[in-house]
């Protein structure tokens, strides 16, 4: 990407991950925005630019965003904005802004609180409103139709979707902010009953609120705060038309396209963070990203420790920076999505200090 | 863990346009109706080529009525929202002459009956209205299931679709909510005072929106009960789903005395519209224990509105600026 | 390098009514997308992004529908992005597709904004369900209510804008309302509906959607050559408050005052009211006209009633705003921001008709939402030096 500027990731900071919790969104994104500022170093006040991702229908409230502009700290007055999609369409949004090049930080907020309704009574509103959302298609149906077609086409198998789920889990250990962890055993996960053939509980996300908050800089004010910057060195995302039954469900051309926009093949991904919901879309999405099979894939757990919906994708581009900056690694690929069998992809591509 | 239970539902009523209104039509008529697009046809129609966004010519096909399916997912426990309240399948339905698949239920009766490629067609509705249901479900076999009583066609093209959406929603009330209603409950008028700045917040609020900063029960005051009016406005109500009102009602900005608080449409006891005034003096008006709890679990707890007090009127023509 | 200059070469929008039944949602931003593409002389493949903004999904019961719309909106195979600032979402929206091809991340943006209330209720959107909806009008009321105490401005102002807004919407064509032989008499005889706001002092409720297609500075040039004049972005900015702290002034907010400041610092504007030739402001209802003269300094404080009274606003006036007709005449609540970011352009490209303010080559646009406390701006200019 010609011309652009050098906008790296300072900090960021991600709630504690639990089922139910007591704390209102406001609240969440307060405490959240509290700790990534802190991390970055900085105050509320150095903040230039805030946007913020939220979804009014997950908050069962119109203009829910207007409250939670208190947890900004928005005073005096601050150059705002919010996008009705997950925290990381906002930091995109956060990070065209800063290349404009007048200012120097921002952040970037994602929160979702999953527990207020259900969601399968929820997601069918975000589906065609004549043809799909009267038939109370919910997102869990879909993933199952198209586990479906990746198994019949041979892509993936019911025991290597339990592999994922056995994997990632056992890796969330690690993981202060995971929700599920523990050692499962894929013959004993196998013996479950669907949920929704193919689909067996340890397939599907845990409900889950949460929130995650991330901080973003311009080169100098980086380079001033924070010993280890993780630039983002390529930022793009890529939507597919939305009805799934005009689509090939066994692959995910938009985000091989986003991928390719931000410059994956630029070089090599030494680990990756994937918004993969739903085991079966992990071997899709590696597939589309053309990642190689030691690739390191959600070692934090992924949304199937933990799945704050409208802060997943930005917890992703989180843990993603956390490999440069805490695990030494230097080239890592976050990924987020949104809609029924991911019908819409962003990816992040960033790079510590070379 | 404290919440408050709420429901939005709304009987939305959507305009088809042309494409969708043919196809809704044909339904009614026993006949799933595709569009062309180029040498493909697209079921269900859209207005637009779905991968170049090209308006496309209302060149209409029938197609299936039966199909192959090319996906299927089983559904053990049926939603309030699912078409079925038996376990079924939702598939992708590629019926016979559409290059696109249609997302549809199959009542099959058991998982076992379901495979990728099996052929299925529909059941139709005895009453249909120009809905995607009026597809009851899609059936194993050749041959669509005719309904005996059958309404038969819409007699007009149909145009309109309702769709009604019911969520309910469990929103946690925050210790600090809980507290200002328990207090309430004592007839106490509970403000927070951010540790930072010294403003003060009514509603249980958790925490000031200048500095981010959180207040806790340390941070809690009593606030005066009464005050002077300093702006308000008369609502005339509109009807819709789920209004309360019928006849216009006032709502009061009141300024407290003594502490820099002000609350904002509050209602307005035992006084007419016509004779509100701007530094009129009133005082905090509470539920009685009998009037108390329920569900509607208000910001200010048991705190019902403001009654005039019959202390001479405050006269400050700065008063009606102070709104917040 | 990373900010370029950036052209807005087609404007589109529907004919605003109170129900457009004859559309499907796709349908309604189809319309007013494939207007502005028609103005670009583009077709849908020769767009690189898609911007969609709209207020609450609970107007029309469709939840993140940028997904539903990405292939209405030709958006398959491209970035398809949803932005939701309350009232101030239709500005949001053009800023957010203006930056995309400012920052050189694209080359021609499409921007959509629409609502189509009629599917819904606006009272019951705005109260979330609950009853005794005070509505946008009972909220802002004691707002209006201030502003006519502090400035003794007459009760007549308020009704006067709503005459001057709705006559100007016989100039054009796709304005919602069209009421004949309204008088300021007709608009203070009808109901109060929050006092001391007249029903015929108020927005309308619309179906409707604008489109704006952005593109870089090569396009901008072409299309000049080609006979269809850009218009040039001069300045955009963006302002949130939060809503309630004691002492905040809903009246003159604050970050509506640092918005504007902002705005005319980057587009060089020391004198707004002698270099603005004309304005779209969000003026929903009608007392907002002269509070938003005085926030954006085009009047003193306390005086922007008195432009009002002399009839300097009307469009032969002194300071033209809502040429349109504005929001007053016509409101989807989500497009209507970029209606008035659209019609600014209109004006500084001698493409608004009937409603052309002569000479137009510097417009001011506006809009705000939830308690007056986000606010959206761009100013736009007939070439890229307009303010000098």
């Amino acid at each position: 990407m010609d011309g652009t500027e050098e906008i790296a990731i300072i900090g960021w900071a991600v709630t504690p991950m639990v089922r139910t919790t007591d704390k209102t969104e406001a609240q969440l994104l307060a405490e959240v925005v509290t700790d990534a500022v802190a991390d970055a170093g900085i105050t509320r006040r150095e903040v230039d630019f805030t946007c913020a991702g939220s979804c009014d229908y997950v908050a069962g409230q119109a203009f829910s965003f207007v409250s939670n502009i208190d947890a900004l700290g928005a005073w005096p007055p601050k150059s705002d904005s919010h996008v009705e999609m997950d925290g990381a369409w906002a930091l995109y949004e956060a990070w065209v802004r800063l290349q404009q090049g007048d200012l120097d930080i921002a952040v970037a907020m994602g929160s979702g609180r999953s527990s207020t309704a259900d969601p399968a009574l929820i997601y069918p509103m975000e589906m065609d409103p004549y043809y799909l959302a009267p038939l109370g298609v919910d997102a869990v149906s879909f993933a199952a139709l198209q586990a479906r077609a990746l198994i019949d086409a041979g892509i993936t198998t019911e025991r290597q979707m339990a592999e994922v789920a056995v994997r990632t889990r056992g890796d969330a250990r690690t993981n202060r902010s995971a929700q599920v962890s523990g050692v499962f055993d894929v013959d004993s996960l196998l013996s479950h009953d669907f949920v929704r053939a193919p689909l067996r509980p340890h397939d599907l996300p845990p409900i889950t609120d949460g929130a995650a908050a991330v901080v973003i800089a311009r080169k100098d004010r980086a380079l001033e705060l924070c010993d280890r910057p993780v630039w983002i060195t390529g930022m793009a995302h890529c939507a597919e038309l939305h009805y799934p039954g005009m689509r090939d469900l066994r692959h995910s051309p938009s985000t091989t396209s986003a991928a390719s926009w931000a410059g994956i093949d630029d070089g090599p991904i030494q680990a990756a963070e994937l918004q993969t919901a739903f085991t079966h879309e992990e071997p899709l999405l590696v597939a589309a990203l053309g990642l190689a099979d030691d690739v390191p894939i959600n070692t934090s757990g992924g949304p199937l420790a933990a799945n704050p919906i409208m802060a997943t994708g930005l917890v992703r581009i989180a843990e993603a920076a956390r490999h440069i900056r805490d695990h030494g690694r230097n080239r890592t690929l976050a990924h987020a999505t949104s809609g029924p069998c991911l019908q819409q992809n962003l990816v992040c591509i960033m790079e510590g200090s070379s | 863990m404290t919440f408050v239970e709420s429901t939005i539902t709304f009987p939305y009523r959507r305009s088809l346009g042309p494409v969708i209104g043919q196809f809704m039509s044909g339904l009614t008529e026993q006949r799933i109706v595709g569009i062309r697009s180029g040498a493909r046809v697209i079921v269900p129609p859209l207005e637009w080529d779905p991968e170049t966004g090209h308006e496309l010519a209302h060149d209409f096909v029938d197609v299936g009525p039966a199909g192959t399916v090319t996906a299927w997912c089983w559904v053990e426990s049926p939603t309030s929202q699912h078409p079925l309240d038996r376990p079924f399948a939702f598939a992708l339905i590629s019926l016979d002459g559409a290059d696109t698949s249609l997302a549809h239920a199959v009542d099959a009766g058991t998982i076992d009956r379901m495979a990728t490629g099996m052929r299925v067609a529909p059941r139709w509705r005895a009453d249909r209205t120009g809905h995607i249901t009026d597809i009851e479900a899609f059936v194993p076999g050749e041959q669509p299931v005719l309904p005996t009583n059958d309404g038969g066609p819409a007699t007009e093209p149909v145009e309109m679709m309702d769709y009604r959406a019911s969520i309910t929603y469990r929103t946690p009330v925050t210790t600090n909510q809980i507290r200002a209603e328990q207090a309430s409950d004592a007839g106490r008028f509970l403000g927070l005072r951010c540790p930072e700045c010294g403003r003060l917040y009514t509603g249980g609020r958790n925490f000031c929106p200048i500095d981010a900063a959180e207040m806790h029960e340390a941070d809690e005051i009593d606030l005066t009960q009464v005050g002077t009016v300093t702006n308000y406005t008369i609502i005339t109500p509109v009807q819709y789903p789920g209004q309360t009102e019928t006849e216009p009602f006032a709502r009061v900005n009141v300024l407290l005395d003594d502490v820099d608080v002000v609350v904002q449409y509050q209602a307005l006891i035992e006084c007419p519209n016509d004779q509100i005034r701007i530094g009129m003096r009133v005082a905090a008006v509470w539920a009685s224990e009998a009037e108390r709890g329920g569900d509607n679990l208000t910001v200010d707890g048991n705190l019902i509105g403001w009654m005039p007090n019959g202390e001479p009127d405050v006269s400050d023509p700065d008063l009606v600026n102070r709104i917040i | 390098m990373s900010h370029q200059p950036c052209a807005i070469v087609g404007i589109g929008q529907t004919h605003h009514k109170s129900r457009r039944w004859d559309v499907s949602l796709g349908g309604l931003v189809r319309e007013a997308a494939t207007r502005a593409l028609a103005d670009a002389q583009m077709e849908w493949g020769d767009i690189d992004a898609v911007v969609l903004g709209k207020a609450p999904d609970l107007f029309e019961g469709v939840m993140k529908p940028e997904l539903y719309l990405t292939d209405a909106l030709g958006a398959h195979g491209k970035p398809m992005f949803r932005v939701h600032t309350a009232g101030s979402v239709g500005g949001s929206t053009g800023i957010v597709g203006a930056h995309l091809v400012e920052t050189g991340r694209h080359r021609r943006v499409l921007a959509v904004a629409y609502q189509k209330q009629s599917e819904g209720n606006a009272q019951f959107a705005l109260g979330s369900g609950k009853g005794a909806s005070i509505g946008a009008g009972g909220a802002f009321a004691p707002y209006m209510r201030s502003y006519i105490h502090r400035t003794g401005a007459p009760k007549d102002v308020g009704p006067m804008v709503a005459v001057k807004d709705r006559r100007n919407a016989f100039k054009n064509p796709y304005a919602h309302l069209r009421i004949e032989g309204i008088s300021v008499d007709s608009v203070k005889d009808s109901p109060m509906m929050w006092d001391p706001v007249h029903y015929l002092e108020s927005c309308p409720s619309s179906d409707g959607a604008c489109a704006v297609v952005f593109t870089d500075k090569k396009g901008g040039e072409a299309a000049a050559r080609a006979g269809r004049p850009p218009a040039w972005i001069l300045g955009t900015a963006v302002r949130s408050e939060p809503s309630n702290f004691p002492g905040r002034d809903p009246v003159r907010p604050q970050a509506g005052i640092d918005c504007a400041a902002d705005l005319y610092r980057q587009a060089g504007i020391t004198d707004p009211k002698r270099q603005i030739d004309c304005a779209e402001l969000y003026v929903p209802f009608s007392w907002y006209e002269p509070m938003w003269l005085e926030g954006h300094d085009i009047a003193a404080v306390g005086e922007g009633w008195k432009m009002v009274e002399r009839g300097d606003t009307e469009i032969g006036g002194a300071f033209p705003v809502n040429m349109s007709g504005g929001v007053l005449s016509s409101n989807p609540i989500g497009a209507s921001g970029l209606l008035r970011f659209a019609e600014a352009a209109l004006q500084v490209r001698g493409l608004a008709g009937e409603h052309q303010v002569d000479g137009a080559k510097l417009a001011l646009a506006q809009a705000y939402g939830a308690a007056a406390q986000y606010f959206s701006m761009w100013i736009v200019g007939s070439a890229l030096d307009s303010a000098s």
